[in-house]
C-alpha cells in the first residue's frame, strides 16, 4: 500500500510489477540525465560574457543533437514494448474470478468450484479498528492463491470504474456491455491495496479493492467457509 | 520530393541523420501496418477461398509480432475440435 511521503512506485508483487520497476529505474535516470544537462547549459549560458548573435550555420551540432536523442529514444522504446508484449502472454490460469463493479462497491465471483458471491464495500471512517487504512479497508477481502496465476475477469454492472492494484501493476477498466480480462500473479503472500481508477460518481473515492494473498490451503479453507 | 530532400541535404549535411531516422521510423511503421493486414488473423482478404480465417487457428501457430517468453511449439489446443 501507499506511505506518507511516498515518491516512487510501491514494491512490486508480480513479475511484471518488477518489470515496470526496473524500466522505471532506466527511464527515469535518462531523464534526470536530460533535466540536469539542460539546467546546467542554461546556467551556463546565463552566465557569460562570451556571446555570438549572428550565427547562421551549425552542422555538427546539429547532428549530435539528432543523433543522440534518436537513439535515447529507441533505449526507451525497445524494453517499453517488450513489457507490453509479456503482459499480453499466454500463460494457463488455473482459476478465474470475475468482478464487477458498481456505484459504489465491487462484487466479485469464484464460480470454478463452487458458486461464491459477495459484495465488498469500504469501510467507514467511523468504523475502523486501530491500525487499519482509512479509506482503504473493506468489509470483504479479495482472498486468492498466491504463486498461481489467475485469471480476472471484470465488467460494470452501471457505469466505467477500473479495478487497479498498483502492486501488482494491474489496471482493467470495468466496461458495461464489455467483458475485460487481465492475469494476476503474485510472488508473495499479504495485503494488496488498490482504488477504483475511473470516476464513476460521487464515491468514487470510496470504493477501494483489497487482495489477500494467501497460501493455498488457506484459499481453499476460505472458500469452503465462504460459500 | 525526393530531390528536394537531396537538393536540402547537399546544403545542409546535418540534415541527413535526421531524414534516415524519420524514413527508417516511417518506413517501420508502413511495414508494421502491413505485417497486421496481411498476417492479423481477423483480416480476411479473399472472401472466397479463405473465408473465415479466424476458425482455422491453430494452437501452435506466432499470431504476434514479438514474443517474449511463450514458447509457441509447445502449446496444445485447450478446447475441443470441431
Amino acid at each position: 500500500m501507499a506511505y506518507p511521503f511516498q515518491l516512487g512506485l510501491q514494491d512490486a508483487t508480480s513479475p511484471i510489477m518488477e518489470e515496470l520497476l526496473h524500466f522505471h529505474d532506466h527511464t527515469l535516470m535518462i531523464v534526470f540525465l536530460i533535466s540536469s544537462l539542460v539546467l546546467y547549459i542554461i546556467s551556463l549560458m546565463l552566465t557569460t560574457k562570451l556571446t555570438h548573435t549572428s550565427t547562421m550555420d551549425a552542422q555538427e551540432v546539429e547532428t549530435v543533437w539528432t543523433i543522440l536523442p534518436a537513439i535515447i529514444l529507441i533505449l526507451i522504446a525497445l524494453p517499453s514494448l517488450r513489457i507490453l508484449y509479456m503482459m499480453d502472454e499466454i500463460n494457463n490460469p488455473s482459476l478465474t474470478v470475475k468482478t464487477m463493479g458498481h456505484q459504489w462497491y465491487w462484487s466479485y465471483e469464484y464460480t470454478d468450484y463452487e458458486d461464491l458471491n459477495f459484495d465488498s464495500y469500504m469501510i467507514p471512517t467511523q468504523e475502523l479498528k486501530p491500525g487499519e487504512l482509512r479509506l482503504l479497508e473493506v468489509d470483504n477481502r479479495v482472498v486468492l492463491p498466491m504463486e498461481m496465476t489467475i485469471r480476472m475477469l471484470i465488467s460494470s454492472e452501471d457505469v466505467l470504474h477500473s479495478w487497479a492494484v498498483p502492486s501488482l501493476g494491474l489496471k482493467t477498466d470495468a466496461i458495461p456491455g464489455r467483458l475485460n480480462q487481465t492475469t494476476l500473479m503474485a510472488t508473495r503472500p499479504g495485503l494488496y491495496y488498490g482504488q477504483c481508477s475511473e470516476i464513476c460518481g460521487s464515491n468514487h473515492s470510496f470504493m477501494p479493492i483489497v487482495l489477500e494473498m494467501v497460501p493455498l490451503s488457506y484459499f481453499e479453507t476460505w472458500s469452503a467457509l465462504m460459500v | 520530393m525526393l530531390s528536394q530532400i537531396i537538393g536540402q541535404t547537399k546544403e545542409h549535411p546535418a540534415l541527413i541523420p535526421f531524414f534516415l531516422f524519420i524514413g527508417a521510423g516511417g518506413t517501420g511503421a508502413a511495414m508494421y501496418v502491413l505485417h497486421l493486414a496481411l498476417f492479423n488473423p481477423d483480416i480476411s482478404w479473399d472472401r472466397k477461398n479463405n473465408p473465415e480465417f479466424w476458425n482455422k487457428l491453430g494452437p501452435n501457430d506466432q499470431y504476434k509480432f514479438y514474443l517474449v517468453n511463450v514458447d509457441y511449439s509447445k502449446l496444445k489446443k485447450g478446447g475441443p475440435d470441431f
